[in-house]
């Protein structure tokens, strides 16, 4: 068989930098983590959900450290949300989960605000305080009827 | 009247047998891919032709489509004070759909059709033909290589299409147009998650690419022996391939977000 | 009418019918080829010469009818089935169907690296000795599209031997050569068949050639076909036959009158 050097190292050349650019879109731009980073369980409730989905992300300060693994309703009717986060996430027991929306139309993500107290949350644990999401239609009313916005919780 | 439904029925009929054949044949190169020697010699010469000689066409479409997404987009997004956001909006576009279709429709027309012909060619001189007499199966000889060299380029040309439109847009965005480095690839490493938009794109690469595979190897095995039949197969292989991409696009789009 | 045999042909076809559409090729054929001998399948245009020998290969299916090469029916084998047949067959196409990227070597190389464990230094051996025997040397690295028409139509007979076939089968191969081409092709065919007692089939329309080469003639026409030796064709009562043969014929009586046993063919 005729072997041809050039090419085949022209072969490999090509796919060395097709792998590469693969490797520099999952990794750098897609955030895809060779080890396993999560592992820290924490619950939050909510009233309302809004748009948020299972695989939504969960940022600190805009950093993302997790995602929302699953969402069910508890007795009381209410959204439970579960959260797989990063193991090393060290976060006080009054630290507060919110529903964001990313820019005006974008996706909808939970931002994780850390609180001041020195004991922190563990495995299995419950967000003390959350935010509700931004619900566009009841914006618009209280702003209409002078309410006062009334994000609450 | 009667005789257009009549036609209608066997143009249909036809169809259907000539799906079955293709399957059939799909059949015939995935079992040559179990059955030893892989025939790296001329997987390699394969991957060199379809993939190596397409990186200049894959890199000049992708910057361009870069710049043209990144003044596009741009114009759009300005109207909503939501420029920052240009990052987003290009590596979304590029990631989920433009990359992994463009790709698919330039090496289509690219590598497909010459494998077409070059299958077809060999038809035509009787060299399928030869093979078989000396009980050498020619899917495994000619065919499975050629296929799966296609399969095998598709999702990193598609990568580097990809990479290529992203580093168009930005020159476009932050050279040109003064937006901040910064926030444009912030936001596109902050919307692009790899399990729904990475992942998404190379499998869709994958199943263009072994799409192209079949069909071009297909054509190019049964056309009419000789350089009209040749050509018509060549032809027939881009346009057939173009549609199935296209419609395998719209698929696994849906099936992706559920 | 044939004459008995009185041992099977090594290749018998029997009752075969095939149609294109609406052509009909073949009509309930009967033929055998002998072993050991050369036998040239002769006819006009359509008549589907080149059809038979495919379908001896197996690369065509009859409708109807068996075909039985070296004692084992073919109709009706797979792929796989037909490669065990193949082994024994060798075939040299009108063009050569040379593979046209590859080297010459390469090329007449090629079934023994795809179907021995030979190391190399061996097949390296056997390719130059075949390719010598064809009267071919020095042309290992050209590749099919630098040769000349003779010299393809060699290679393409050398790749047929390289396996030591018990048949070899050659579609049209004198045809586009000049004539001291043909008279290599020819003296190649007869010595292959003398010195290692191949079983040659041939298609051809060179008239006086294939009168001087073959051991059989088998005339292909309505459908069926006449077999015989030269001399019983040339001297047929059917005109028809005479008239096909034309002046090739008659000079083919006037130089072998003395071998005509009598009987018509």
């Amino acid at each position: 068989m005729q072997s041809n050097s050039n090419r085949d190292l022209a072969v490999g050349v090509f796919v060395l930098i097709g792998l590469g650019m693969i490797g520099y879109l999952s990794l750098q731009i897609g955030g895809l983590s060779l080890r396993d980073p999560g592992g820290l369980i924490l619950f939050a409730t909510f009233d309302d959900i809004g748009g948020l989905s299972p695989r939504s992300s969960v940022r600190v300060g805009g950093v993302r450290v997790g995602r929302v693994e699953s969402i069910d309703l508890d007795e009381d009717l209410r959204a439970r949300v579960r959260l797989n986060l990063a193991l090393d996430l060290e976060l006080s027991i009054d630290s507060a989960a919110a529903i964001r929306t990313s820019g005006l139309l974008g996706d909808q993500f939970i931002a994780l605000e850390p609180g001041a107290e020195d004991e922190l949350l563990v495995s299995g644990e419950e967000f003390a305080f959350t935010e509700n999401a931004m619900n566009l239609d009841r914006l618009i009313g209280s702003v209409v009827h002078g309410d006062g916005l009334g994000g609450g919780d | 009247m009667m005789n257009r439904i009549r036609g209608l029925g066997a143009a249909t009929l036809l169809q259907l047998e000539e799906i079955g054949e293709v399957v059939r044949f799909g059949g015939r190169i995935l079992r040559a891919t179990t059955r030893p020697p892989f025939r790296w010699r001329a997987f390699m010469a394969a991957v060199y032709d379809s993939g190596v000689l397409s990186v200049a066409l894959i890199c000049a479409s992708g910057l361009t489509v870069g710049f043209v997404l990144g003044l596009q987009l741009y114009n759009t997004l300005i109207r909503f004070g939501a420029e920052d956001s240009l990052g987003t909006a290009v590596g979304l576009s590029l990631i989920r759909e433009l990359g992994p279709v463009l790709t698919g429709l330039l090496v289509t027309g690219r590598a497909g059709s010459a494998i077409t012909a070059e299958i077809g060619a060999m038809r035509t001189g009787q060299q399928l033909d030869g093979l078989r007499m000396m009980a050498i199966d020619p899917i495994h000889y000619i065919v499975m290589p050629r296929a799966t060299a296609l399969a095998f380029v598709m999702p990193l040309l598609s990568a580097l299409f990809v990479v290529l439109g992203v580093f168009g847009a930005y020159l476009i965005g932050v050279e040109l147009l003064g937006l901040d480095g910064g926030a444009y690839l912030g936001s596109l490493e902050a919307a692009v998650e790899f399990r729904t938009d990475v992942l998404q794109s190379l499998v869709k690469s994958l199943i263009f690419g072994l799409l192209l595979g079949l069909i071009a190897t297909w054509r190019g095995y049964s056309c009419e022996p000789h350089s009209a039949g040749v050509s018509r197969a060549t032809t027939s292989t881009v346009v057939t391939a173009s549609i199935c991409i296209l419609l395998a696009d719209y698929l696994l789009t849906a099936l992706w977000s559920l | 009418m044939t004459e008995a045999d009185p041992e099977p042909g090594h290749v018998e076809i029997r009752g075969v019918a095939l149609a294109f559409g609406r052509r009909r090729v073949f009509e309930s054929l009967d033929c055998s080829f002998v072993r050991g001998r050369i036998s040239v399948l002769m006819g006009g245009s359509g008549t589907g010469k080149s059809t038979l020998l495919r379908m001896i290969g197996g690369l065509q299916r009859p409708d109807e009818g068996s075909i039985h090469v070296a004692g084992e029916e073919i109709v009706g084998l797979g792929e796989i089935g037909l490669a065990r047949v193949r082994d024994r067959l060798g075939m040299l196409f009108q063009n050569g169907a040379l593979l046209d990227s590859m080297s010459v070597f390469d090329n007449v190389a090629l079934p023994l690296r795809e179907h021995t464990d030979l190391p190399a230094a061996e097949i390296a051996e056997r390719v130059h000795d075949r390719l010598a025997a064809v009267g071919l040397s020095d042309i290992d690295d050209l590749l099919p599209g630098e040769l000349s028409g003779g010299m393809l139509r060699r290679a393409a007979l050398a790749r047929a031997i390289v396996m030591e076939p018990e048949i070899l089968l050659c579609d049209e191969p004198f045809s586009g050569l000049d004539p001291p081409n043909v008279s290599r092709v020819e003296a190649l065919l007869s010595h292959l068949n003398r010195d290692r007692g191949l079983t040659v089939i041939v298609t051809s329309h060179h008239m006086a050639t294939s009168l001087r080469m073959a051991h059989r003639i088998l005339l292909l026409r309505n459908g069926g076909c006449v077999e015989g030796s030269p001399a019983q064709l040339a001297s047929s009562r059917d005109s028809a036959i005479r008239e096909f043969l034309g002046k090739d014929g008659a000079e083919y009586l006037a130089h072998h009158g003395h071998e005509f046993q009598g009987a018509d063919g």
